[in-house]
């Protein structure tokens, strides 16, 4: 069994499980009062579904040369305990499609402030596509970071890890700088991907967001796209620059 | 025909009108602008006894002091059973039509009173014809079912300023 | 009658034809007191007909589809004698199903309008007939019980005429009924939170607060606030889940600038029943310049206690009795805890008059004491001693920003904190995903009104709340429950010892139970606790005299305690009376067999 095989089991166990322990129903029964037992209705409806979604990143980066396009956002549907995630990214620029990792996740709450998410991530762009099973954390960490560390599988055993972490300063109430760092890394080098092995790249901004309303919020931030070690190297073959600032003007959305 | 119509039915209507003016609030008519009025509900009606308010605990300053101390509060409470109380004053404005005086009166310690200006229902067996503006009174007033004070006899107040 | 089959025709014509006095004399009162009277009304009798439906609203202008009662928000005053049995035909013309629970009164279980619990609901199109006998007095409030229909206005009074006339004398009469209002629709108001659990609050710290507070406490103390709360993932800025970012507040269904007035003759003693029938929101009431005179709370009469002003939490009832004396108006004023908004009416001796409104006070912040790390003097380490009088007495405010760690001598001791182990079923509750905090040190403070008020206001307290005939059941408590309130801001899930109602089973009692219910708030909000269909007498150090309660608002990080005699059998809900809270799981069912 690959790897990749064991890792979609565990999953699969793992929602089964989750399943298995769903809460009983409140007791049925009504002892001494001569009631009939109340039929489907419940006096409070506590395990609601609810379905999100945000979009962290929808900008144009621009240097002086060029602009690109980048999106990265997340969604969710389910309860408290059980939710079905999205998440989605990638760059645009000169009509071709990079840096695509697309995932889709079942997470479970586990502690007061983190969830478990367990499922598939496939890079999705212009170059070949790469499947990998994923199994991570997301989370609010102390000192209100926001928090995702992800550990990823191929199928041919390679693995990978992506680190995601940002904070909300508070200018005003309205206005908030916001600094963010994506990381990744993986175990073997992937020339058709332009991925090389170790520390791969890193993809980091401050972004300054006037919330218009809270599901609003236009922004204007600087970011920084870099690559190391292999890649870089992999990129300086191509003619591509391995440290790139750019202006960036973005949209922050959620419904 | 259509006169003699008419004219039974704003004889019909009168006394409805005339009961409607005498039971509305105080001053509701003046009222201006269409601000939204809270229905009272009425009075309390006879009580039986009265205990005297307390101060709240977080005001106490001695410490350990037992939880009822029954120190009146300084809030009077009319006792029941005494309904009349006797008051003089100066007659502002007389509204026949209402029935009704306003007078700028003494206190009226009877009823702990502070010295007012306010308008007072009269009885109907009252005649207003004496009593002018700028009239200096002696009042005899009653608390009625619903609460409110009625004067029930006003007299021009003999001698001086 | 059986509740759980619809009435015949011929009984539903017979209720609607009784409804007609009742309505006819609504009509005499409306053209006795001119027809400026606001379009609320009042229903008086033993028998009537209530019809549930959407009803358009506007508030300030703006148009909104609410959820009424007769065509009116708040719902009729319904008024009650004592002593009757009341018939109450409700009509659902939603297309959802609905129910009417009447708040504080006790009535057998099954006319208690709780879905799941005391009946199905009243589906769409039906008719329940409520049937019960009064054996009570006081002010009181009936909402619905089904999904968010409380929030979109499904609420009204209920007052109930005495048997043996009242305890205090009185000249006039009138209810303020407290309610909060919003364009959202409430669903969108929890998946909000949901998502952003701070979504509502705009009064968080910023930059600008870090550096002011830098200014007063220097750097060091500053950075160490932030990071202590930091550490925590909690801010001391949560006070109301919902705030004035999307309420309006309102006083009898007006907005403030409505200006509701209650007429008096001057010197005439006014009695004012205040009811909070809002949602999520925790009010602040005075009237400057005038000290008001509590008289009952919740229904029941207490020894009257003059203060200049209280805190009222959701569906809890006050009755004071004011004395205006000169000439002129007064404004009656409920400010939001958390200083959003405030809900507003005039008390005055003619209509269209009006006095200053007052600007709200600074808006507390929560502390150490708060998330339960004891108390800020020293001797309040555990043990149910309550008596008032044993506790340092002055009053404490906390200015905003004023760090726990910055007055002299009430350094939170950490090595205290640290050689204090957690007790087992802390230990159980922490980390789990629907708790964020367990207090270590949970305080009694019945004597304590609450962050947020200034010095030298007379603010009321629980421990001002002494019943004016002793209690009806002699016997001390033959056992103790113990419940944890618990929540987990971040993911908007609260609950009981960690749980949701989906995750619980009921709290047993047997019918003539005396227990003790312990209430220990291991969140950094109130909770006004409700139980249905038995009186929670608080202890509160008055001994037999302890007050009579039907909602009891626990503070943060506090410990409190009251007594319950299981006299009444019947499937009952006990749940915090913060709507989201409620739905969101903080309820459980008190099963008297």
């Amino acid at each position: 069994m690959s790897a990749f095989q064991i890792l979609a089991f565990a999953v699969a166990a793992f929602a089964a499980d989750a399943a298995a322990q769903a809460p009983a129903m409140a007791n049925d029964t009504a002892s001494g009062t001569g009631l009939p037992p109340p039929s489907e209705m419940q006096p409070v409806m506590d395990r609601q579904i609810f379905t999100h979604a945000i979009s962290n990143q929808l900008e144009g980066r621009a240097n002086g040369s060029n602009t690109e396009f980048r999106w990265e956002g997340q969604g969710w549907a389910g309860t408290d305990y059980d939710k079905l995630w999205i998440k989605s990214e990638g760059t645009v620029s000169n009509g071709a499609v990079d840096d695509g990792q697309q995932q889709f996740l079942y997470g479970r709450a586990v502690t007061t402030y983190f969830d478990l998410q367990g499922g598939l991530r496939s890079d999705i762009d212009s170059r070949p596509t790469r499947n990998w099973a994923a199994l991570g954390i997301q989370g609010l960490a102390p000192y209100f970071f926001d928090l995702e560390v992800t550990g990823f599988v191929s199928g041919e055993g390679h693995l990978a890890a992506k680190l995601e972490a940002s904070y909300d300063l508070l200018l005003t109430q309205r206005l908030i700088l916001q600094p963010q760092v994506e990381l990744n890394v993986y175990s073997k080098a992937d020339p058709a991907r332009l991925v090389g092995s170790g520390f791969s790249d890193i993809d980091t901004g401050l972004r300054l967001r006037y919330e218009l309303s809270r599901k609003f919020a236009p922004y204007i931030g600087v970011v920084y796209e870099g690559k190391f070690g292999q890649t870089a190297n992999f990129a300086r073959a191509t003619g591509e620059r391995t440290g790139d600032v750019r202006f960036a003007f973005g949209v922050r959305l959620w419904f | 025909m259509i006169t003699r119509l008419f004219r039974s039915l704003v004889m019909g209507l009168l006394p409805i009108a005339l009961i409607a003016c005498m039971n509305s609030p105080p001053t509701a008519v003046q009222s201006s602008a269409a601000v939204p009025l809270g229905i009272d509900l009425g009075g309390s009606g006879q009580v039986t006894a009265s205990p005297s308010p307390r101060l709240p605990a977080d005001a106490m300053t001695v410490k350990g002091e037992a939880a009822s101390s029954e120190h009146g509060g300084g809030m009077q409470m009319a006792h029941a059973g005494h309904n009349d109380a006797h008051g003089t004053g100066t007659v502002n404005s007389v509204d026949p039509a209402k029935h009704k005086v306003n007078l700028s009166h003494q206190p009226i310690p009877e009823i702990g009173w502070p010295a007012m200006t306010m308008d007072f229902p009269v009885s109907l067996s009252v005649d207003l014809k004496a009593i002018t503006p700028g009239t200096r009174v002696n009042f005899t007033i009653e608390q009625q079912p619903g609460g409110m004070y009625e004067i029930k006899a006003i007299a021009p107040a003999g001698g001086g300023r | 009658m059986n509740p759980f089959v619809s009435p015949l025709a011929l009984t539903r014509r017979r209720f609607l034809q009784g409804a007609a006095p009742a309505g006819v004399s609504t009509l005499l009162q409306w053209s006795l007191r001119g027809a400026l009277a606001a379009p609320a009304s009042v229903l008086s009798g033993t028998e009537f007909a209530l019809a549930i439906e959407e009803v358009p609203l506007t508030i300030n202008g703006r148009q909104a589809s609410a959820t009424g009662v007769n065509g009116q928000v708040p719902a009729p005053i319904l008024s009650w004698r004592e002593g009757d049995t009341v018939s109450l035909a409700v009509t659902n013309r939603l297309s959802e199903p609905s129910s009417i629970h009447w708040h504080g009164v006790r009535t057998p279980a099954p006319m208690d309008g709780v879905p799941g619990l005391s009946f199905r609901s009243i589906m769409p199109g039906e008719t329940f007939v409520y049937r019960f006998l009064v054996k009570q007095s006081g002010t009181y409030w009936y909402h619905s019980h089904s999904m968010f229909q409380e929030q979109t206005g499904l609420y009204g009074a209920i007052v109930i005429q005495p048997r043996s006339g009242y305890a205090q004398a009185f000249d006039r009469d009138y209810v303020v009924l407290l309610s909060d209002w919003s364009f959202e629709q409430p669903e969108t108001i929890v998946s909000n939170l949901k998502f952003q659990s701070d979504y509502y609050n705009y009064g968080q710290r910023t930059l600008g607060t870090f550096v002011e507070d830098a200014q007063r406490r220097g750097l060091a103390e500053t950075v160490a606030d932030r990071l202590e709360w930091g550490s925590m993932r909690m801010s001391p800025t949560d006070i109301l889940d919902v705030s004035g970012a999307t309420y309006t507040y309102l006083l009898n269904g007006q907005p403030p600038g409505a200006n509701w007035t209650a007429l008096f003759r001057p010197g005439e003693r006014v009695r004012l029943r205040f009811i909070n029938g809002s949602s999520m929101s925790i009010f602040d009431v005075r009237i400057d310049g005038l000290p008001m005179t509590v008289v009952q709370a919740d229904g029941n009469d207490i020894v009257p206690v003059t203060v200049d002003a209280f805190r009222i939490s959701a569906a809890e009832t006050y009755d004071v009795i004011v004395q205006p004396g000169p000439d002129r108006a007064y404004t009656i004023f409920a400010q939001s805890e958390d200083r959003t908004g405030y809900a507003r009416g005039t008390l005055a001796p003619r209509a269209g008059m009006d006095a200053p409104i007052p600007s709200m006070d600074p808006r507390p912040m929560r502390t150490m004491t708060d998330m339960g790390m004891g108390g800020m003097e020293h001797g309040s380490m555990s043990g149910m001693n309550m008596d008032p009088g044993s506790m340092p007495g002055t009053e404490h405010s906390s200015r905003p920003g004023m760090s726990h760690g910055s007055m002299p001598g009430m350094q939170m001791d950490h090595g205290r904190m640290a050689a204090m182990k957690a007790s087992p079923e802390a230990k159980q509750l922490q980390g789990s995903v629907g708790v964020d905090n367990v207090a270590m040190l949970p305080t009694e403070r019945l004597n304590r009104a609450g962050e947020g008020f200034p010095p030298g206001r007379r603010v009321l307290t629980y421990a001002d709340l002494r019943a004016l005939k002793p209690g009806n059941d002699p016997r001390p408590p033959s056992h103790e429950i113990t419940l944890h309130l618990t929540g987990n801001m971040e993911r908007f899930i609260w609950g009981f010892d960690g749980k949701k109602f989906s995750e619980s089973g009921p709290i047993e009692l047997k019918r003539g139970d005396r227990v003790r219910f312990v209430l220990i708030n291991d969140t950094m909000m109130e909770h006004p606790i409700h139980l249905h269909g038995l009186w929670s007498e608080l202890e509160n150090g008055h001994g037999e005299y302890r007050p009579y309660k039907h909602t009891i608002n626990v503070k943060p990080g506090e410990k409190l305690s009251y007594l319950v005699t299981a006299d009444a059998p019947g499937r009952w809900a006990y749940h915090c009376h913060l709507l989201y809270h409620m739905e969101t799981g903080m309820f459980r069912e008190v099963h008297v067999a």
